[in-house]
């Protein structure tokens, strides 16, 4: 595929590395927040902190959508999974996130039919293939994964599909943004912005950012030179005195979005009043249910879940981690008490988590970053 | 990450994402995949990896489609249209 190999070439990294320390201000320290997890995964695969000048830092956000889970939906969700007749089915990194009893992977070791599955459409293949069973997709990510959930509930409705549910935890990136801005714990110069959520919804709801907050935001896409073109036009931006919406990957992303995606979104889902996210409490307007006219497809609806609200483990800072306010190895427990195999918190459990990026490709860095 | 039809059924496979590969179904990332067959009827097209795995693909978002397009997949669906 094109457009790969030109985004990783080294010396134009290094000439890039050497654009950012010339935009900028000695003596001023720049926080710039990267919201989403696809990011902070190619920040540290590909070193992208050590060509950054000591006073540029990169602070992880809460844009892994399987780290952002609460644990009492993975309580729901395996509630549900072990029902008699259930076929369970979720995405690979959903099974060992850990509920307050196990995982939905313990779930499965205990008997429960847990299936992992690369997509909705495979979950709802599963449903035609068993019809005398109830199979119930645990649907999870940002507006990049809303619209395979969607489109598969349109597909089911339409196909006349009865026997497949959705248990719907998608959550929507603009309020977690906003309650982070509004919290006293940060001081962000500026945010680069999720590449593929921006495909589905666009640039445009980002505006808030400079127009509320006065703070650049940069969308990018995920390889090494997206990342630091990003880093620079954000320092650019903060240079000129300038803070605005500006969208480096705009090879992929259109300003406006993808408006059938968008149409597909609308139809199927509606705003529940709040969602609870890890770490971060209660955020109004930020998760999405299934609307009235795909009630018959809620797992919520056809089945009592409990619906329990659980606390964080107390050793876990996951939530600390998400807004930024520490980092993953700041954290008491990271890489003794929890790690990949072993998680604690959710942080660790995705390959898009702060904490599990950092374990895999950071964690030697560690001592310059303390200096 | 895809199981390819010979393989075990992906539901069988150790549930774990590669660390250094990136999980595409749940992260924020799309992969980019060749279309190799369309069935427009269905709204589905047989599309490829650069590893050559190949998978059906929802394409909704993103028709029409012709053979040989290159597409962003995520999660199963077409978001956008790779460059």
């Amino acid at each position: 595929m094109r457009y790969v190999e030109e985004f990783r070439d080294a010396e134009l990294g290094r000439a890039l590395a050497g654009e950012i320390l010339a935009a900028v201000e000695p003596g001023r320290h720049y926080k710039l927040m990267e919201v989403c997890g696809g990011h902070t995964h190619s920040i540290y695969k590909y070193g992208i902190d050590d060509l950054l000048p000591a006073n540029v830092e990169l602070v992880h956000g809460p844009g892994c959508p399987v780290c952002v889970i609460p644990m009492g939906r993975v309580d729901d969700g395996i509630a549900i999974a072990h029902r008699p007749g259930v076929i369970f089915t979720c995405f690979g990194d959903m099974m060992r996130i850990p509920g307050s009893d196990g995982s939905l992977q313990d779930a499965k070791a205990a008997g429960a039919d847990v299936r992992m599955v690369y997509s909705p459409l495979d979950a709802l293949r599963i449903a035609k293939a068993n019809p005398d069973r109830d199979v119930v997709f645990f649907a999870i990510g940002f507006e990049t994964t809303a619209p395979s959930t969607a489109l598969t509930l349109r597909r089911a409705k339409a196909e006349g599909v009865r026997n497949f549910f959705c248990m719907c935890n998608h959550v929507t990136i603009v309020p977690p943004l906003r309650a982070l801005l509004d919290s006293p714990d940060l001081r962000l110069d500026g945010f680069i912005g999720p590449g593929h959520v921006s495909t589905v919804v666009g640039a445009r709801p980002f505006e808030f950012i400079p127009a509320d907050y006065g703070k650049p935001i940069v969308v990018a896409g995920f390889e090494p030179l997206d990342v630091l073109h990003a880093v620079h036009m954000i320092l650019r931006q903060l240079a000129e005195g300038r803070c605005e919406v500006e969208n480096q990957y705009s090879r992929v992303v259109p300003y406006d979005g993808n408006l059938r995606a968008l149409e597909v979104l609308a139809e199927v889902f509606e705003l529940r009043p709040h969602f609870e996210w890890r770490g971060m409490g209660f955020i109004s307007q930020s998760g999405l249910k299934l609307s009235a006219a795909y009630a018959a497809f809620d797992a919520e609806l056809r089945y009592e879940v409990p619906g329990v609200r659980v606390a964080d483990p107390k050793a876990c800072q996951c939530g600390e981690v998400l807004k930024g306010v520490i980092k993953p190895w700041e954290c008491k427990v990271f890489g003794t008490a929890c790690t990949p195999e072993r998680p604690i918190g959710t942080c660790m459990v995705s390959s898009e988590g702060a904490c599990a990026a950092y374990y895999n490709f950071g964690r030697f860095a560690r001592e310059r970053e303390v200096v | 990450m895809s199981a390819g039809p010979a393989g075990p059924a992906p539901w069988d496979a150790a549930p774990h994402c590669e660390a250094h590969a990136g999980c595409i179904t749940c992260g924020d990332t799309a992969v980019p995949m060749r279309v190799r067959r369309v069935d427009a009827d269905r709204v589905l097209a047989l599309c490829e990896d650069p590893e050559g795995r190949r998978s059906s693909v929802e394409i909704a978002l993103v028709e029409p489609v012709a053979v040989g397009d290159a597409l962003l997949v995520h999660a199963g669906t077409a978001i956008g249209r790779a460059p």
